[in-house]
């Protein structure tokens, strides 16, 4: 192992130069355009001569911060639920073998329609029980969508579990519900940390389902809110920029700080 | 409906189906039934309800304001197969979603493996890889249209002698929404490719190197078979996600120019929203729905195989 070390890798160090400047490169513009004014976006330049930073200010005064922490909220609100629906469900299904193979069969097949497939009977029914164009209306849903996500996830980290405690709170005459609220769950901590970054990721990015469902500017999330910037006869690419960067800011954060959970995550419960 | 991480059923395969419960007592069964519920009932609210409401939407004369006035039988479903447009929109789509997912696939396992022998690489330039993963695919559309702005975008300035305007031309339309796909997806593909290839036993690679495997013949007799069924189903995630891209071309082109970038599920939702015709949307969603069953099986069917080789 310590012969690896030292041996350089000039190849693969190649490939990951080129990929980073792939990825960073148009994230650097991006964050390059939001300084720029009228005239530059239209000039080709790459970086403004006289930084902007009213750009950003001019879009906190818009409806973006608002919407910006709509998605934050919708994001955590569902990613929380789905977790408290998903964990019993999980471990239902692990260890008891709840619902058989057609359950775990069936569990990620609304995932492979395309979402436009459940929009127009969603709008529907929450129309019905008199909660379309509203933030709660919205959680609920992006609470429901995960939850099959959050179950697919978890199953890894339960079956890693050892049953072995289970059994022994068990023989102390701890009950199902007990069992999972104070072994199970203190247990899978770091995983459902994990998940529910994913989950709320996921939210806050979602497009589809909150454009349909959040019409009014109450309730509307950072991307609707966004791709409704182009609404002007000609758009300002700095204000757009700048919008699309402050967006950003929320995910990257959360990216960052949970960089190890998220990782985890993504790959401990994955495809194996 | 978010995009995700997981894959389906494909994998399910290869686990053991559960531990029996090896104590479990007769009161759990009924707690277990109530844990489940939460879950069946998302089955059903996202999947069975939906399939219904549009299966009746697809026989009937339904618009969004008021669905299933008049049942229609057939006609439907035979107005779209004869329109030239949607049959058109079905073959882009697929083609798209090949072309773009074994773009992504091929990338991302380069990159995966490149990040596994760079053993200086550390978490930041881990996480750093996986950004576009998490940019909204709108801000991801917005970015890139950013870059192909004729006037004084990226593309156009590092390039000024080549008038380039992808997003307006019929010919590069797609493949420029393609190109921000695979910026976006790739990371995925990375991802859990590096962590099978950490999973891998790193003495099999020292022996293998000590008997002269180096380079290609290295890649091809180690580390692939490893991570070879990890690849099949990180392409086949990556291969559904694809087929349901709608908020790049929601942003980047609006489906333009003409129908030159205009995917199914755009279609569906300009049928639903500009023309509030569900009857015909719900219609082009169930064929579209088959076409993507077929196409998934095939490659769930090559899947396995790997995985058994």
């Amino acid at each position: 192992m310590s012969e690896r070390r030292v041996r350089p890798r000039p190849v693969a160090s190649t490939v990951l130069f080129v990929a980073l400047a792939v990825t960073l490169v148009p994230l650097l513009y991006l964050f390059s355009v939001s300084l720029m004014g009228r005239d530059e976006t239209v000039a080709g330049v790459l970086w403004s001569a006289d930084p902007h930073w009213s750009n950003w200010g001019d879009v906190l005064a818009t409806d973006i911060p608002r919407s910006i922490l709509n998605s934050v909220l919708a994001a955590l609100g569902g990613a929380l639920i789905s977790l408290a629906f998903a964990v019993p469900g999980a471990w239902a299904i692990v260890r008891h073998n709840a619902g058989g193979r057609t359950l775990g069969a069936t569990l990620m097949s609304p995932w492979l329609l395309p979402p436009i497939v459940a929009v127009v009977p969603l709008l529907t029914l929450l129309r019905v029980i008199g909660l379309n164009n509203t933030l709660v209306g919205l959680t609920l849903v992006y609470a429901l969508v995960n939850v099959p996500v959050a179950v697919w996830l978890l199953e890894g980290f339960v079956r890693r579990l050892p049953v072995e405690i289970e059994e022994a709170a068990r023989i102390d005459g701890a009950g199902s519900a007990r069992l999972l609220w104070s072994v199970v769950v203190p247990l899978l901590l770091p995983s459902l940390v994990a998940i529910g970054i994913i989950v709320a990721i996921l939210n806050y990015n979602e497009f589809l389902l909150a454009t349909f469902l959040t019409q009014s500017v109450d309730a509307q999330t950072f991307p609707v809110a966004l791709s409704l910037f182009y609404g002007d006869r000609t758009p300002h690419f700095g204000k757009i920029a700048a919008a699309s960067f402050i967006g950003v800011i929320p995910v990257f954060a959360a990216a960052v700080f949970f960089q190890r959970w998220l990782v985890g995550g993504l790959t401990a419960g994955a495809v194996r | 409906m978010a995009d995700t991480l997981a894959a389906p059923a494909l994998t399910r395969s290869a686990r053991p189906s559960g531990l029996a419960p090896r104590r479990a007592g007769r009161r759990a069964s009924a707690s277990v039934a109530l844990f489940t519920a939460p879950t069946i009932l998302s089955i059903i609210v996202l999947g069975a309800y939906p399939l219904l409401f549009i299966l009746a939407a697809a026989f009937s004369d339904s618009t969004l304001g008021r669905p299933f006035q008049e049942w229609v039988g057939t006609a439907n479903l035979e107005s779209i197969l004869t329109d030239a447009d949607v049959v058109a929109s079905f073959a882009r789509t697929v083609g798209y979603a090949l072309v773009v997912a074994v773009a992504s696939a091929v990338f991302g396992v380069a990159i995966a493996v490149a990040l596994e022998r760079a053993t200086r690489s550390g978490a930041v330039v881990r996480t750093l890889l996986l950004l576009p993963l998490i940019t909204p695919p709108v801000v991801v559309g917005t970015l890139w249209k950013l870059v192909f702005n004729p006037g004084g975008g990226l593309l156009a300035t590092v390039l000024p002698d080549v008038s380039l305007a992808p997003l307006s031309t019929t010919a590069w339309a797609l493949p420029a929404i393609g190109l921000a796909d695979v910026w976006q997806w790739t990371p995925l593909i990375v991802i859990l490719v590096y962590a099978a290839l950490l999973t891998q036993d790193p003495a099999v690679r020292e022996a293998a190197s000590l008997d002269g495997a180096h380079g290609i013949r290295l890649f091809q007799h180690i580390t692939w078979p490893a991570i070879a069924g990890t690849v099949v189903a990180a392409f086949f995630i990556r291969l559904v996600i694809a087929l349901k891209v709608f908020d790049l071309v929601f942003v980047m082109t609006s489906g333009g120019p003409g129908q030159a970038s205009t995917t199914t599920t755009y279609l569906i939702q300009q049928v639903a929203l500009k023309e509030f015709d569900i009857g015909r949307a719900s219609a082009i969603t169930i064929v579209f729905a088959v076409i993507v069953t077929a196409v998934t099986l095939v490659v769930a069917g090559f899947a396995r195989k790997a995985r058994h080789e």
